[in-house]
């Protein structure tokens, strides 16, 4: 009876044993495999041509990474998801990279909309993830463990255009005008919070239907009510373009200083004037804004001029997109790196928390335990809205 | 507050127009399609297309999107509308003009991209013109002629009056040997006609965006409900105080409740006057 009882036991302890060196074995073979990273871009449909320069940097990150021979050996592996924008496929396709990939990170979505449907979904399934939207609610560090922002917030935009115009310009009587979107009113409450916070109080606010087709009303109203800066706030190409026809059809020579989408290209074709773009300020950054002797910093220029040949030559889109791309692949390749190989969701989680000025194309990052915003204020920079040039700007002077 | 007003007044211009499309396409076929703000933005991105990209001068370009207009108008007719009623009764054409629609919204944003692109000044003016800008009375004086231009053809030709006959009894109609299809095919051109004028028209207040097409359906929608459907009138009354009201709503609360206002206008109608102000009234004799 006591043999038989041994043996039951030595069965059992073997089947243990071998369970876990199976388990052992199988958690070891996943790690020699290929780095399996999702990417929710939005390539069709609304905000895509961000997503497209997105893309570029975020491929040519993967091809120049795999070409050196991969992350200790292990190549990375893209699987891109088109979200067309949409936070419902958004939501899916994070499922899918999520749960049915079994990707080891995800970069994106590209929208703020989308991100906020997607980071509560990948925070529970434990995949770690790159957000690239700005919309402050997007990191918590207790809430969202596994979300690391890379771009900057828009509190960060927004703080930086209200120093430029205070303190640089020295104009204090602001107009803010936001669009109907959740976005473009969320903003221009934020705006207003912050500048009342430093004791400002705007002379007028309104929201504005981003496809409303005349918007010379509104702006006289802020002439009227005493603005000496407008300062809009919306991601509305159109909107964008109508307030600053309206501006300089009343001739009426006010600085506008806000979003970074009053510098997109866009806007210049739809200028019923090409001077109506003058004394136009935009939230940048440093990394795509000329210094004095006309040169970028050494990393951007060094990207642009080994991504030149595939874009074919000539970069008619704002650069720091491809940058951000760029960067968020080369951070998962620090975190693999740092976890010894690793992409537990816990080592990465640990890596990333203890990253400090972790260089990059577009910025210089640090995260910690309680913040997961990476990207520093001193990388942004205002920028002149009309001089783009080769994808970058020159710095704003009054 | 005077260009509030005039603002108010080329919006609801553009308003009516589509409350006019919807109005010749309806007396012919019974349907309210979906594409009919459709209409005014192919229009507006063939002119911007034709003149702004490949330089073609403005009365090419002009013609250019009316015939892209008319074509897209027959097409609708052919596509979403013809054998969805010839096969049914039911209302199965809200959901063939609503595919036809998105498909085109999407092919032309996939080609045309997302963002607005301008649409060029058609007649030499400085941009300080304020109130007398180009971009409001083009609108408003197109629709004007549009709206007396159909008068006239529905009451002194005599398509108009086949026109007449068929939207007021299409079994009479064809039992007198009028090609009621036919008719109705041609109802969806006069329709393309329109909103490629109105939409080339408007094309410096709108912009060539992809998007426009919607909005206009919805606009032009409300504008026809308040202002009665099948009425003409109607639909120029509605279509301009829908604009006063979205427009001097935005001045004086902001343009959070622009589409409040304007589909509260709607409910407004839909709950008291349902038949709208110059509708006839639905009398079914039992």
């Amino acid at each position: 009876m006591r043999r038989g009882f041994n043996a039951v036991k030595f069965a059992i302890g073997g089947c243990i044993a071998v369970t876990l060196a199976a388990t052992t074995l199988a958690a070891h073979a996943k790690e020699e495999g290929p780095i399996r990273i999702g990417w929710l871009s939005s390539l069709t449909g609304p905000l895509s041509s961000a997503a497209i320069a997105e893309n570029m940097g975020v491929q040519f990150a993967v091809e120049q990474i795999n070409a050196a021979g991969g992350v200790d050996g292990r190549k990375l592996e893209l699987i891109t998801r088109d979200t067309i924008g949409d936070p419902t496929k958004a939501v899916n396709f994070a499922k899918e990279l999520a749960f049915s990939e079994k990707v080891s990170f995800i970069i994106g979505p590209v929208n703020s909309g989308e991100s906020l449907a997607t980071v509560p979904i990948l925070t529970r399934a434990k995949v770690p993830n790159l957000i690239i939207g700005t919309v402050d609610e997007l990191t918590d560090a207790k809430k969202y463990p596994y979300a690391f922002r890379v771009i900057n917030t828009n509190e960060q935009w927004i703080s930086n255009a209200n120093r430029y115009a205070i303190e640089t310009l020295k104009h204090d009587k602001v107009a803010i005008i936001g669009d109907t979107t959740g976005y473009g009113a969320a903003s221009a409450k934020h705006a207003a919070r912050l500048l009342e916070e430093s004791g400002i109080k705007p002379v007028y606010s309104v929201l504005i239907d981003p496809n409303k087709t005349d918007v010379t009303d509104e702006v006289r109203q802020a002439r009227d009510a005493g603005a000496d800066v407008i300062m809009p706030w919306s991601a509305s190409t159109g909107l964008l373009a109508r307030i600053l026809n309206a501006r300089g059809n009343m001739q009426w020579d006010v600085p506008i200083v806000g979003h970074p989408a009053l510098m997109g290209l866009p806007i210049r074709d739809l200028l019923n004037k090409p001077e109506y773009w003058d004394n136009t300020f935009a939230a940048g950054y440093v990394s795509t804004t000329y210094d004095e002797q006309g040169k970028l910093p050494p990393n951007t220029a060094k990207l642009m001029e080994e991504i030149r040949p595939k874009l074919g030559g000539t970069i008619d889109f704002t650069f720091w997109w491809v940058a951000l791309g760029y960067d968020t692949v080369k951070i998962i390749e620090y975190a693999v790196k740092q976890a010894n190989g690793s992409t537990d969701p816990d080592d990465i989680k640990k890596v990333l928390e203890s990253t400090s000025n972790l260089e990059g194309v577009y910025a210089t990052y640090t995260w910690t335990p309680e913040d997961h915003n990476g990207f520093p204020d001193s990388a942004m920079v205002l920028n002149l809205a009309n001089t783009f040039d080769d994808g970058s700007f020159k710095v704003a002077t009054p | 507050m005077l260009s509030v007003l005039i603002t108010g007044l080329a919006i609801g211009a553009l308003y009516s127009a589509a409350a006019l499309a919807y109005n010749v396409m309806y007396s012919t076929s019974k349907v309210l399609s979906i594409t009919t703000g459709h209409i005014f933005m192919v229009s507006s991105v063939a002119g911007a297309f034709l003149i702004g990209d490949l330089g073609l001068p403005k009365v090419v370009g002009l013609l250019g999107a009316i015939v892209i207009a008319i074509i897209f108008g027959l097409l609708t007719e052919l596509i979403a509308i013809r054998r969805i009623l010839a096969r049914s009764e039911d209302h199965l054409w809200l959901l063939s003009t609503l595919a036809l629609a998105t498909i085109v919204q999407q092919s032309i944003g996939l080609w045309w991209g997302t963002e607005p692109r301008a649409f060029p000044r058609l007649i030499p003016q400085d941009f300080t013109a304020g109130i007398w800008d180009q971009k409001y009375w083009l609108v408003i004086g197109t629709v004007a002629l549009v709206a007396l231009g159909l008068d006239l053809f529905y009451r002194h030709t005599l398509f108009g009056k086949v026109f007449l006959a068929v939207a007021e009894d299409p079994f009479a109609a064809k039992a007198r040997g009028i090609a009621t299809d036919r008719i109705r095919a041609f109802s969806y051109g006069i329709a393309g006609f329109l909103g490629g004028l109105v939409g080339f028209a408007a094309g410096q207040l709108t912009f060539a965006y992809f998007a426009l097409g919607l909005t206009l359906t919805l606009f032009g929608f409300i504008a026809l409900a308040a202002g009665g459907l099948g009425s003409n009138l109607g639909a120029i009354v509605g279509g301009l105080t829908l604009g006063l009201l979205s427009t001097f709503a935005t001045y004086f609360f902001g343009g959070e409740y622009q589409q409040t206002i304007a589909v509260g206008l709607l409910m407004l109608f839909l709950l008291i006057k349902p038949e709208g102000l110059f509708g006839n009234k639905q009398v079914r004799h039992v």
